[in-house]
């Protein structure tokens, strides 16, 4: 797959586009990103060391995160440990990966496959 | 590297990791992965214990099975693209690493590399030397136009033996030439022309050319034109060709020297031109090339024989063809002149061939020799490396640890093993250039054909590279390959230790360089034996006090040499004097036909042609040859009385059984006498005029009275004194006569005799030489292989020690396994050197290929030396200090 390729088609995986969800408030180190992905979909998604660090290389190798080279400040713990950082990249990346999603849920409304929004919504809802 | 403790999972998942994924993979991301695996662990541990531990693996593996397959399959990818640019990127990246580390490896150790690279240089330059040698002697086409197609012919001469081509007469070559189609026909013969030049007169040789030889040959003049058939009408103007060197030496390379005269043997020469610089005339020199001009008389001569033939096949034919073309001829010319030409037989055979035929076996020999040289230096070096290597097997390890492959181990080493090959090459030609002019400046090569066509060019450029290049890997990989596949624990656990597969390897090498150096020492010591047998035969001349030199006249003056040999006799310090027309032993010299009157052939058969020598009445007493029976040469002796004195090899020939005094004789054919008849006055002792090394010729001294034309002699001094002090006196006595004269060849009889053993001391010395250093070679590797040994049982050696084994029992323990490994090489080596001398025959005298004493004298030399080589490492192990020696595990 050629870069410009990988640019203009990006496919992004349900896994990766939970890892890049995860980056896009705070720079994360391996366990954290597994910990934040599972705690987000309820432990439905549990990432091994194996299949982050596969997801990892190619992330990086495409360059849609990068390695911090500093620690995040107040960070405490492990020096070892390795930070990661979405870049602008990554960032519109993950961006346009939800609006195709939210682009699909759309659809799927309009068929009434889901409920308008709104009256799905039982709290907070602005419609 | 890591504070969290390993448990059996973590070590379980580090392993997998190890054995799936690609290194390049693994360098950048495991440590990040195990420590995340630690946390997922962890955390499993205290959700669900140890079950909970089994899944969290159990749950990686998937993962990283699909990981591992797709990274690999991108690293081979990336190595097979088509992307070439890319991937040799990565490879010359690691060769770049691999020459930098070498670089680095070698200049760590800089006595290991300096021996390794000397030693190698003394074994690359000795075979750089030798091979220039045997390439411009035996290798290189002749310098002529396509020297493939020219072929020798001629006769089959009886004495000389098969396969020798000899010489023909003008009248048979000018039939060979006329009647032959396959093949183009040419005839030369060497002359000799004294030439003013300088104020001084001087003797050159030459070369006359019979039937346009220069045209066959083809190579083309510098300046001018060759000398064609056209100049040999006798009505056609005297023309030379100069060779380069006379041409720069007479005429300092004037071009205007075309068309100007020379007087040659006192007649002018018009030059017509000079040839190349590199021209040598088929492997002889030749100052001057003159045309033959015979007139009718000389052109149907069958009897004098002095024509060398060479052909040039014509385009397209074999060698087969031409052969049976000129044996149709010889049958014709059998029928046409059976009183010449009985028993012809016309020998066709490659040019180069008979060339350098005699020198091909002293030649292999010597390349075999350094051959052996070389192998034993890699055997050596191997060794070497090896006994580094095994100081160097925990750096190994640990870089085989850090995930190096088998291969990449390898290539390292065999990187550094090269780079010293090179480096070693790169000296070696040094050496080589060294040793070979040592080798032309001594002399010791210039009796050998086409010499002057050795040098070190592109040619020996290109071997001497290909040798240490070859050298590199031989050695190189015998530590390459141990050390790779040795498991990298057992030499982290073992240190500089070494194994037993190690020990084996080296034992084995150093029983291959005795061995080797058993046939090179057996093949010096049969040369040895046969130089100094050789030495010991007696020549049959007193050559102590006998001063020599040689005049030719250029003209026939009958009165010349009986004057200048009345002069040189006078002298003050001369006891007697003599002239010969060739000195004894150095050649055959000139024959005729020996013919008994009373007892003459049946028809149809020919006589045997014998060696004459025109002598003067004191010769044998002043040579030292010794009156057997009858009289010598006497003053009385004319040529209306002639008469001739016989050696014994020729009454043993000739009259076996009889009386020989008073048997008229005479020699010549039947219409072409020498003289008329003589009877045999004396008998005299043999001299050994073919050389040392074969046997005596018969012989025919005849009177200078009976034959007075004779136009060269040799003057034989006896001097009271060193005879190298009569030189200049001798000199200006001739001169005296006539200044235009050259005397040449001054030497003492004892440097004619040195002249004959020439070849024989060359072989002998370099033969030496080489054994000599392979000796030391091997004898280090003993010496360096018990020292190791002595090393790795340190152990052992200390325990025995500590035992109470007494010094003299260790000792023995390490000379005994010294004496197993040149026991073992020995036997290996004499199977070689009874396989091998016997490609040396030719080159021996007196003994044969497998002579018992020789064979006992260097094996009792090898065992002798090897036992001195384990003396001190035997003695280093009765020092083994038990308390040190156990502590050091």
């Amino acid at each position: 797959m050629s870069e410009s390729e990988s640019r203009n088609v990006p496919t992004v995986s349900p896994q990766v586009f939970h890892i890049l969800l995860t980056l896009v408030d705070d720079d994360l180190h391996g366990y954290a990103i597994i910990q934040e992905v599972a705690a987000r979909t309820d432990g439905e998604l549990r990432l091994t060391a194996s299949t982050l660090y596969a997801a990892m290389k190619r992330l990086l190798e495409s360059g849609w995160i990068e390695e911090r080279s500093s620690r995040p400040a107040g960070a405490a713990d492990d020096p070892r440990r390795r930070y990661y950082r979405l870049t602008k990249l990554g960032r519109e990346i993950a961006r346009a990966e939800a609006r195709r999603l939210e682009q699909l849920a759309a659809m799927a409304r309009a068929k009434r496959l889901l409920p308008p929004l709104g009256v799905a919504a039982p709290k907070g809802s602005r419609a | 590297m890591t504070d969290y403790a390993l448990t059996p999972a973590l070590r379980v998942y580090r392993r997998v990791m190890a054995l799936l994924l690609p290194r390049r993979f693994r360098e950048r991301f495991s440590h990040q992965m195990l420590a995340v695996f630690a946390e997922l662990e962890s955390e499993a541990r205290q959700r669900a214990g140890r079950r909970g531990v089994v899944a969290a693996l159990i749950s990686e593996l998937p993962g990283l099975v699909r990981l591992a397959a797709r990274e690999r399959r991108a690293v081979r990818a990336q190595l097979h693209s088509p992307n070439v640019v890319q991937r040799k990127g990565i490879m010359l990246d690691s060769l770049a690493q691999d020459l930098r580390f070498a670089i680095r490896s070698l200049r760590r150790s800089p006595g290991f590399t300096l021996v390794a690279t000397l030693t190698l240089a003394l074994g690359v330059g000795a075979n750089t030397a030798i091979f220039s040698v045997v390439d411009g002697v035996l290798l290189r086409p002749l310098p002529v136009r396509d020297p493939a197609r020219l072929v020798a012919v001629g006769e089959q001469s009886v004495s000389a033996g098969p396969g020798n081509v000899s010489v023909t007469s003008p009248a048979n070559l000018y039939d060979w030439q006329r009647s032959a189609r396959s093949v183009r026909i040419a005839g030369y013969a060497s002359v000799s022309g004294t030439i003013m030049a300088h104020g001084e007169p001087q003797l050159l040789l030459g070369t006359q050319s019979i039937g346009g030889i220069m045209p066959l040959l083809g190579v083309p003049p510098v300046l001018g034109r060759l000398i064609t058939e056209a100049d040999e009408d006798p009505a056609a103007p005297a023309t030379v060709v100069l060779s380069y060197e006379s041409w720069r030496d007479l005429f300092g390379e004037d071009r205007q020297a075309i068309g100007k005269s020379i007087t040659m043997n006192g007649t002018p020469r018009t030059v017509v031109g000079v040839m190349p610089p590199a021209f040598s005339f088929l492997g002889g020199p030749s100052a001057f090339y003159v045309p033959a001009r015979y007139d009718a008389k000389v052109r149907e001569n069958r009897d004098q024989y002095y024509i060398q033939v060479v052909g040039r096949l014509q385009l397209g034919t074999s060698l087969e063809r031409a052969r049976t073309e000129m044996e149709t001829i010889a049958a014709r010319l059998r029928r046409d002149w059976p009183t010449f030409n009985t028993n012809l037989k016309i020998l066709v055979l490659p040019l180069q061939e008979t060339i350098v035929g005699g020198s091909r076996t002293q030649l292999t020999v010597l390349m075999g020799a350094v051959a052996f040289v070389l192998l034993i230096t890699c055997a050596n070096l191997g060794n070497l490396l090896l006994a580094r290597a095994s100081g160097r097997r925990r750096e190994i390890a640990v870089r085989q640890a850090l995930g190096a492959g088998q291969g990449r181990v390898a290539r390292q080493l065999l990187t550094e093993s090269l780079l010293l090959a090179l480096g070693g090459g790169a000296l070696g030609l040094v050496v080589g250039k060294l040793f070979l002019d040592l080798l032309l400046a001594a002399q010791t090569i210039t009796n050998l054909p086409r010499s002057d066509e050795i040098a070190l060019d592109g040619r020996v450029l290109a071997f001497t590279f290909g040798v240490s290049l070859l050298a590199g890997v031989i050695f190189g990989s015998v530590p390459a390959w141990q050390l790779s596949r040795a498991s990298s624990t057992a030499a982290l656990r073992e240190g500089t230790k070494g194994s037993d597969n190690q020990q084996w390897a080296r034992s084995i090498l150093v029983v291959s360089e005795i061995a080797l150096a058993m046939v090179l020492l057996t093949g010096a010591g049969l040369l040895l034996r046969s130089f100094a047998l050789l030495q010991r035969v007696d020549a049959g001349v007193r050559q102590d006090h006998v001063l020599t030199f040689n005049v030719r006249l250029p003209r026939d003056d009958r009165t010349f040499f009986p004057r200048s040999l009345q002069r040189v006799r006078a002298l003050p310090g001369v006891r007697s004097a003599a002239l010969v027309s060739q000195l004894p032993i150095s050649g055959r010299g000139i024959g005729a036909w020996f013919n008994r009157i009373d007892r003459p052939l049946p028809p149809g058969t020919n006589p045997t042609g014998e060696a004459y020598r025109v002598v003067t009445p004191e010769y044998f007493e002043t040579m030292g040859i010794s009156l057997r029976r009858g009289r010598g040469i006497q003053t009385t002796d004319t040529r209306d009385a002639p008469v001739v004195v016989v050696n014994e090899a020729l009454v043993r020939k000739y009259y076996r059984g009889e009386d020989p005094l008073g048997k008229p004789v005479y020699l010549g054919a039947p219409d072409n006498r020498l003289f008329n008849q003589a009877p045999i006055v004396g008998v005299v002792s043999d001299t050994r005029d073919a050389g040392l090394g074969s046997d005596p010729l018969p012989t025919v001294y005849i009177p200078l009275a009976v034959i007075p034309g004779w136009p060269s002699f040799s003057y034989v001094l006896r001097t009271q004194q060193e005879p190298n002090a009569l030189i200049v006196a001798a000199r200006s006595a001739i001169r005296e006569l006539d200044p235009t004269l050259p005397v040449r060849n001054v030497e003492s009889m004892d440097e004619v005799l040195a002249t004959a053993v020439a070849p024989a001391r060359w072989s002998t010395t370099l033969l030496g030489v080489f054994a000599g250093v392979a000796l030391v070679i091997a004898v280090l590797g003993v010496f360096g292989v018990l020292s190791f040994v002595v090393t790795q049982r340190a152990r052992e050696l200390g325990i025995r020690i500590a035992l109470g084994a007494a010094p003299a029992q260790v000792r023995r323990l390490v000379v005994a396994r010294g004496v197993a490994l040149v026991l073992a090489g020995v036997a290996l080596g004499i199977v070689g050197a009874v396989a091998l001398t016997r490609f040396m025959g030719a080159l021996l005298f007196g003994v044969t290929p497998t002579d018992p004493a020789t064979y006992v004298a260097v094996a009792v030399i090898l065992v002798g030396a090897a036992l001195l080589a384990s003396y001190l490492p035997a003695r280093r192990a009765t020092r083994v200090d038990p308390i040190l020696a156990l502590r050091a595990e």
